[in-house]
C-alpha cells in the first residue's frame, strides 16, 4: 500500500527488462511492457468484470486450487489496485467476439485498444529483486505429486489454510473434499538434494512446516500431524520457541527421517522411512503435503545475461561475505531470495540495505528527480463557521447499491441537520467524482464532509487530499462505511441493510458535527547521526549514512574499532576476515563525515526523533551531542562456557579459540590426531534458550580447515540438528565428503568430557550403534553461543524493549525489522539477534537507510491524531506516564504542581492514556469524548423514535 | 489361525513394497491371514518351499516378483515363475486346485501391486471354500 501511494514510485506492472547499457550512475534501463487492457486510472476494483466474464481461467495465485475469470485481480491487496485481462484467455483479445465486460463496466476503464508499450529509463542504479523459482514438476513427481491428488505442495496446502482461500480455510483432501485425519509433511522437497542439482538448503521450509501445521491444528484440532525433517533448521530469532511450541501445544510429531517416496493404497498414502537407529518403519496418512524449496528464478540466466551478473552454481545471484548486496556489476544490487534462500524479515532488511546503497550511488542527485504533493494554503476561517455538512453516498457500482436503496440513503440524508449537500455518485474514489467532491466544497462552502462508501482503512487518506486540495483541513471528513459492514454483510436483507446505512450515515453526521481542524506538524531534523557501536554493523551503518551525505558519530565503547570481527580469522565463506575487518576501518577513519569516539558510551538521550540530545562519556568528561537519529550496533559477546572442564584443562578450546590456532599454521595442531566438537554448547536451552545460528556453520567451517591442514585429523562433530542453512549447506556436504563424523544427541543426554589419562575422552551415545562410545581427543572444541552484551543498561537509557532472551526487539519482525518501537531510533548486528559476518552487513545497510529517510526529508511530520492533556482537568497522578508504551507522554512541573504533557513527535496515538485518564483529562485527535458519545447518541435516535 | 480367515503364505522380493504388513492389516487395506516372507531375491525359490507351504496348512501361496527386465539377479523372477508352473502342474496331477500358486510381477518398490496379489489370493481361497460347501 505504501508503495502504491508513493508520488516517487512509479510501478510497471506486466512488463520486464529488455536491456540495461550504461554504468553506475547512468544506466539506460529498455522495459517492454505488456497491456492490462484495464485504465488504471478509471478502475476502481469493483469486481463486476470478474462477474460477467464468461471466460473461467484457473486462477494461477489459489495455486491452481480454484478458478477465476479472464479479468481479475490476484487478491485485493494487490498493488496496483487494478484489475487486469488475461490476454492469452480473453474472447475479445484473440477472437474479437464478447466484449461483456466492457459493456458492463460503469466506470469505462477496459480499455481493448492498449498496445504494448517500450519504455527507456534513465535510471542511476538497479536492484533485482525477482524472488524465487519453484522446484522441477519432476523432483515432486516422484514424491506421487500430480499422482495422487492428496499429495499437495505446502505452497497450495497455504492457500488451503488460507480464510480467503479457495476453501476459505477449511482443510480438505482434493481426492474427495473430505476432512483429513492423518497428515505428513516431508521437509527437503528440492533442497539438500544433489540428485536434483539443489544441494543447498532451502532455509525457510522447516520454519514455514511447523507454522502451516501450527495454523493446520488451530483450524481442526483433532489433525494428527507428523513431520519428517533431517535436521530441524528453524534457526531465526524466535523461532526456535515457536517450534516448541508446535511441539509441546499442538503435539506436532517431529520424526528425524527422510521419506523416499509416497505409495498410494487404496486412497490412503504409504510412506515408509528408517529410523535413526536404522530399523524401517511405515504407516498410512491422508494427506502428504511437500515442503517445496524455494529454487532460482526460472528466468535467472536470462535476467543475469540483460544485467551483466554473475550467477552462484545454483543459478542465484554472486555475492561475497563483505558486500552481500552487490552483484558483480557495480550499480547493480540485489536483495530477497534471488541473494540466496530467504525468509520474509531477511528479505525486507535486505530491501532496506539497498535502499541505503542505492541512495549512496545517488547521493549526489538528491532530491532533483523526485516529485512532491503541494497543497494551497488552508482556509481556517471556514471550519469555524457552523456546521456545513455535504453527504457523499457511494454506490461502489453494484457492490453497494445491489443491496442498499442508495437514493433512499441519500434522501435520508437531507433531513439530517446541518446537512446542505446530498449526493449518489457512482464511484467516489475515481479521479473524476473526487474531482467532482472538491468542486462541490468549494461552491458549496462545506467544512464538514461525510464519505458513506467503504473502510475508511483504505480510503480514507484519498479523501483527506481531497479536502486539502481545496484547503480545507483535512481532519474534517468522516466515512461511514456501508460497504464491507453493510452491502457485503447484509446481501440477503437489502431492507435492514438501507435501515443500517440510513443509521450508519445519521451516526457520522452527528460525529462530523463535533469534527475539529487538526494542525499538521512537521518537526525539523538535525542532520546528523549517533552510531553506537564500532563493530562491523556499527561500522558499516556509519559508512553508509556517510556516503548518503550525512554526519555520522561512531561511539565505540573499546579502545580500537572492530568488536568481534577482531577475532574471527576467516568469514564463513572462506574470505579473510582480517582484510574485510582492515578495509572498514580505513575508510571510516578517512571518512570525512565520520567522527570516532573511541572509550566512549552512551550515558544518557533526551528528546526525540529529530532532535535527540546524547551525553557521551569518554573516560571522565562528558560531552553533549546533537543529533537526530540513532542506530544501535552495539554487539554481542561469545558465551563463556561453564562446564566441559572449559578452563580446567588448555585442550578445551571454544571454536573462536581454535581459529585463532588453525590461523598459526599446522603447528597449531603439533599432537593433535583427534578433536571433538560439541555443538550448541550455551545455546538452545544450555544456558541460553536461543539458538546461535552461526556456530553449526562456524564448526563446519573449522572442521574442513582442520581436514585441509592435516588430513589424518579424525574429526567428530557432536550436534543436535545441523544447522548449514542457504549455501553453507555445500559445506556440510563437503565436511561428510572429507570423513568428518557427525554424531548427533539429545539434550537430556549430553556429551561428557572426561580425564582420560593425560588426555581427554568425549562419552557420547551412538545411534545407530545403540550404545555410548568413547573417543580420544586431542582437543575438545565448544562451539558457544552468541550471548547479548550489555544491553539492558542501554534499554533502559534508550528506552527500547528486549527479548527475554535479552537481545534488542525489533518495531516488527517482518514489517520493521530494523527499526525500534521508539522513533528515531534503528538496529542492527549482534545486538538485534545472533546472526554472520554477511547478515550483519545487510542489516546495517538497512538500519543506515532507514535512519536517513529524516535526515534527507530534514523535516518529520507528526501525526495530527495525538493524545492532548487538559492540564486543567490533569491530577498529575501519571497514571498515563508509566502505561504509555511509546514514552510519549511525560509529568512536567507546572506551578509547582505536577501535570502530564504530550510528546507529540513520539505519540503514536494509540489511546490507551485517554482511555485510563481517571479525570478524562486526556482526549485524542479526531476522537474526542464529545463527537464519539455524539455518535453513540445518534445511533439511539432511532431505536427511540 | 482363527476360523473364517483363510492362511496364505506370500514370497516377495525383498525389493518389493515395504510398507510393513501389520500397518496394512490394521487400516484392513491387507487381506488377514496373509503372511509375507520376503527373500532376497525370489529366484532362490524351490518346488518343494511352495508346496511345504502348502503341506503345513496354508490355504494358497504366491510369489511377488519383479517385472521383467528390472530384476536385481536378471532372471531371478523368471525362474519363480518356472517354478510356480512345475508347482501348478503337481498340484493338478494331486488333484488340487491349481489357482492355489500363483505367480505376480509386481513393479519394485510398490506396495500397491503386493496388496492386490494378496487379495487375489484371498478372494481365490473364499471362493474355493464356498464351492466346497456348496458342493456338500
Amino acid at each position: 500500500m505504501e508503495a502504491g501511494r508513493s508520488p516517487n514510485i512509479e510501478i510497471l506492472a506486466n512488463a520486464r527488462l529488455m536491456a540495461l547499457e550504461g554504468e553506475a550512475g547512468g544506466f539506460t534501463a529498455r522495459v517492454h511492457q505488456e497491456p492490462r487492457f484495464i485504465d488504471e486510472d478509471k478502475c476502481t476494483a469493483c469486481g463486476t468484470c470478474t462477474m460477467y466474464c464468461p471466460r473461467p481461467v484457473v486462477d494461477l495465485y489459489n495455486e491452481r486450487l480454484d478458478i477465476t475469470r479472464a479479468p481479475h485481480i490476484d487478491y485485493p491487496q494487490a498493488i496496483p489496485a487494478v484489475y487486469y485481462i488475461d490476454a492469452k484467455a480473453c474472447l475479445r483479445v484473440n477472437y474479437e467476439s464478447c466484449n461483456l465486460c466492457a459493456q458492463t463496466c460503469t466506470a469505462k476503464a477496459i480499455d481493448f485498444s492498449q498496445k504494448p508499450r517500450e519504455h527507456v529509463l534513465d535510471v542511476g542504479a538497479v536492484v533485482l529483486a525477482p524472488g524465487f523459482g519453484k522446484i522441477d514438476p519432476a523432483v515432486l513427481a516422484r514424491f506421487g505429486y500430480g499422482k495422487h491428488p492428496d499429495v499437495v505442495t505446502s505452497l497450495e496446502f497455504e492457500r488451503l489454510t488460507c480464510a480467503s482461500g479457495p476453501t476459505e480455510g477449511h482443510i480438505v483432501r482434493l481426492s474427495d473434499h473430505k476432512t483429513p485425519k492423518k497428515i505428513a509433511f516431508l521437509q527437503c522437497i528440492g533442497s539438500r538434494d544433489e540428485t536434483c542439482g539443489n544441494g543447498y538448503c532451502s532455509s525457510v521450509c522447516c520454519m514455514y512446516a511447523v507454522k502451516e501445521a501450527s495454523v493446520a491444528k488451530e483450524h481442526e484440532p483433532d489433525l494428527d500431524i507428523s513431520i519428517f525433517f533431517m535436521d530441524v533448521r528453524t534457526q531465526g530469532k524466535g523461532f526456535d520457541e515457536s517450534r516448541e511450541r508446535a511441539e509441546k501445544k499442538y503435539g506436532i510429531r517431529v520424526i528425524r527421517a527422510r521419506v523416499p517416496r509416497v505409495e498410494e493404497i487404496d486412497g490412503r498414502l504409504a510412506l515408509t522411512w528408517t529410523d535413526e537407529d536404522g530399523t524401517s518403519r511405515s504407516e498410512l496418512f491422508d494427506m502428504v503435503v511437500l515442503s517445496v524449496g524455494l529454487d532460482a528464478p526460472e528466468d535467472a540466466r536470462q535476467i543475469a545475461d540483460l544485467c551483466g551478473v554473475e550467477l552462484n552454481k545454483y543459478d542465484f545471484c554472486l555475492t561475497s561475505a563483505g558486500s552481500p548486496l552487490s552483484t558483480t556489476r557495480p550499480g547493480v544490487f540485489v536483495a530477497g531470495a534471488f541473494q540466496g534462500p530467504k525468509d520474509v524479515p531477511e528479505s525486507v532488511t535486505q530491501a532496506s540495505g539497498v535502499a541505503s546503497l542505492a541512495s549512496e550511488e545517488l547521493a549526489s542527485a538528491r532530491g532533483t528527480r523526485t516529485v512532491s504533493v503541494m497543497y494551497p494554503e488552508e482556509d481556517l476561517e471556514i471550519a469555524k463557521g457552523p456546521p456545513r455538512i455535504g453527504v457523499f453516498v457511494c454506490h461502489c457500482g453494484v457492490n453497494i447499491a445491489g443491496v442498499v436503496d442508495v437514493k433512499a440513503v441519500r434522501d435520508y440524508a437531507a433531513d439530517l441537520g446541518d446537512v446542505v449537500l446530498y449526493e449518489d455518485p457512482m464511484y467516489s474514489c475515481s479521479q473524476d467524482a473526487l474531482k467532482n467532491i472538491a468542486r462541490k466544497i468549494k461552491e458549496n462552502r462545506l467544512n464538514r464532509v461525510v464519505i458513506a462508501a467503504c473502510s475508511p482503512r483504505t480510503h480514507e487518506p484519498l479523501f483527506q487530499e481531497t479536502l486539502r486540495s481545496v484547503g480545507v483541513n483535512p481532519a474534517l471528513v468522516e466515512m461511514a462505511n456501508i460497504r464491507d459492514q453493510c452491502s457485503w454483510v447484509h446481501a440477503q436483507e437489502p431492507a435492514e441493510a438501507t435501515q443500517k446505512a440510513m443509521d450508519l450515515v445519521r451516526m457520522a453526521v452527528a460525529k462530523a458535527r463535533h469534527l475539529e481542524p487538526l494542525s499538521l506538524q512537521m518537526v525539523s531534523v538535525i542532520p546528523r547521526a549517533v552510531v553506537l557501536g564500532g563493530g562491523a554493523a556499527g561500522m558499516s551503518a556509519a559508512l553508509a549514512i556517510a556516503d548518503q551525505g550525512f554526519d555520522c558519530i561512531l561511539v565505540e565503547k573499546e579502545g580500537e574499532l572492530g568488536g568481534n570481527l577482531r577475532m574471527l580469522k576467516w568469514t564463513l565463506d572462506g574470505q579473510d576476515a582480517s582484510a574485510i575487518l582492515a578495509n572498514l576501518v580505513t575508510r571510516v577513519q578517512g571518512h570525512p563525515r565520520i567522527r570516532v569516539m573511541t572509550n566512549a558510551v552512551l550515558e544518557n538521550v533526551t528528546g526525540f526523533v529529530g532532535n535527540f540530545v546524547s551525553t557521551i562519556r569518554t573516560g571522565d568528561s562528558n560531552e553533549e551531542v546533537r543529533h537526530g537519529v540513532c542506530v544501535i550496533a552495539t554487539g554481542g559477546m561469545q558465551y563463556v562456557p561453564t562446564g566441559d572442564m572449559y578452563g580446567e584443562s588448555p585442550k578445551v578450546l571454544t571454536q573462536l579459540e581454535l581459529e585463532g590456532r588453525l590461523s598459526k599454521g599446522k603447528g597449531g595442531l603439533r599432537g593433535v590426531n583427534s578433536v571433538v566438537m560439541i555443538q550448541c554448547v550455551g545455546s538452545r536451552g544450555d544456558g541460553m534458550n536461543h539458538c546461535s545460528r552461526v556456530c553449526c556453520t562456524q564448526a563446519v567451517k573449522n572442521a574442513l580447515k582442520i581436514k585441509e591442514m592435516k588430513p589424518e585429523t579424525a574429526v567428530y562433530v557432536l550436534y543436535r540438528d545441523i544447522r548449514t542453512f542457504g549455501f553453507h549447506e555445500d559445506l556440510y556436504s563437503e565436511a561428510r565428503r572429507k570423513g568428518v563424523v557427525f554424531l548427533r544427541y539429545e539434550p537430556e543426554d549430553r556429551p561428557q568430557v572426561l580425564k582420560a589419562g593425560n588426555g581427554l575422552k568425549v562419552r557420547a551415545f551412538d545411534r545407530l550403534l545403540g550404545e555410548y562410545i568413547e573417543i580420544p581427543a586431542g582437543l575438545v572444541v565448544l562451539s558457544t553461543g552468541i550471548a547479548p552484551g550489555e544491553n539492558e543498561a542501554l534499554s533502559r537509557v534508550v528506552k527500547a524493549p528486549l527479548t527475554p532472551e535479552g537481545f534488542f526487539l525489533e518495531a516488527h519482525a517482518k514489517l520493521r525489522p530494523v527499526e525500534v518501537s521508539v522513533d528515531g531510533f534503528y538496529l542492527c548486528g549482534l545486538a538485534h539477534g545472533p546472526k554472520s559476518l554477511d547478515e550483519s552487513i545487510a542489516q546495517a545497510k538497512a538500519a543506515a537507510a532507514k535512519a536517513a529517510i529524516p535526515l534527507a526529508k530534514g523535516e518529520v511530520p507528526v501525526t495530527p491524531l495525538v493524545s492532548r492533556v487538559d492540564q486543567e482537568k490533569c491530577i498529575g497522578c501519571g497514571i498515563c506516564e508509566s502505561l504509555c508504551p511509546f514514552h510519549a507522554i511525560r509529568l512536567v512541573k507546572v506551578d509547582k504542581r505536577r501535570k502530564a504533557e504530550t510528546v507529540t513527535a513520539s505519540c503514536k496515538a494509540c489511546g490507551i492514556c485517554a482511555a485510563h485518564c481517571p479525570t478524562l483529562a486526556i482526549s485524542m485527535g479526531g476522537f474526542t469524548d464529545e463527537a464519539i458519545m455524539a455518535q453513540i447518541h445518534a445511533f439511539s435516535e432511532r431505536c427511540a423514535s | 489361525m482363527t476360523e473364517g480367515h483363510s492362511n496364505i503364505v506370500g514370497f516377495c522380493c525383498n525389493y518389493a513394497g515395504r510398507v510393513s504388513e501389520e500397518v496394512l492389516r490394521e487400516a484392513g487395506l491387507m487381506p488377514d491371514g496373509v503372511r509375507i516372507e520376503r527373500l532376497p531375491c525370489t529366484g532362490r525359490l524351490e518346488v518343494t518351499t511352495l508346496l511345504d507351504a502348502l503341506e503345513a496348512g496354508a490355504d494358497a501361496v504366491f510369489v511377488a516378483g519383479c517385472e521383467e527386465g528390472t530384476c536385481h539377479n536378471l532372471s531371478g523372477s523368471h525362474r519363480a515363475h518356472k517354478k510356480v508352473g512345475v508347482a501348478k502342474g503337481i498340484l493338478a496331477e494331486l488333484d488340487m486346485d491349481p489357482g492355489l500358486v500363483e505367480m505376480f510381477f509386481v513393479p519394485r518398490a510398490e506396495t500397491g501391486p503386493l496388496v492386490s496379489a494378496a487379495r487375489e489370493m484371498a478372494s481365490r481361497v473364499a471362493g474355493g471354500k464356498k464351492g466346497q460347501r456348496s458342493e456338500r
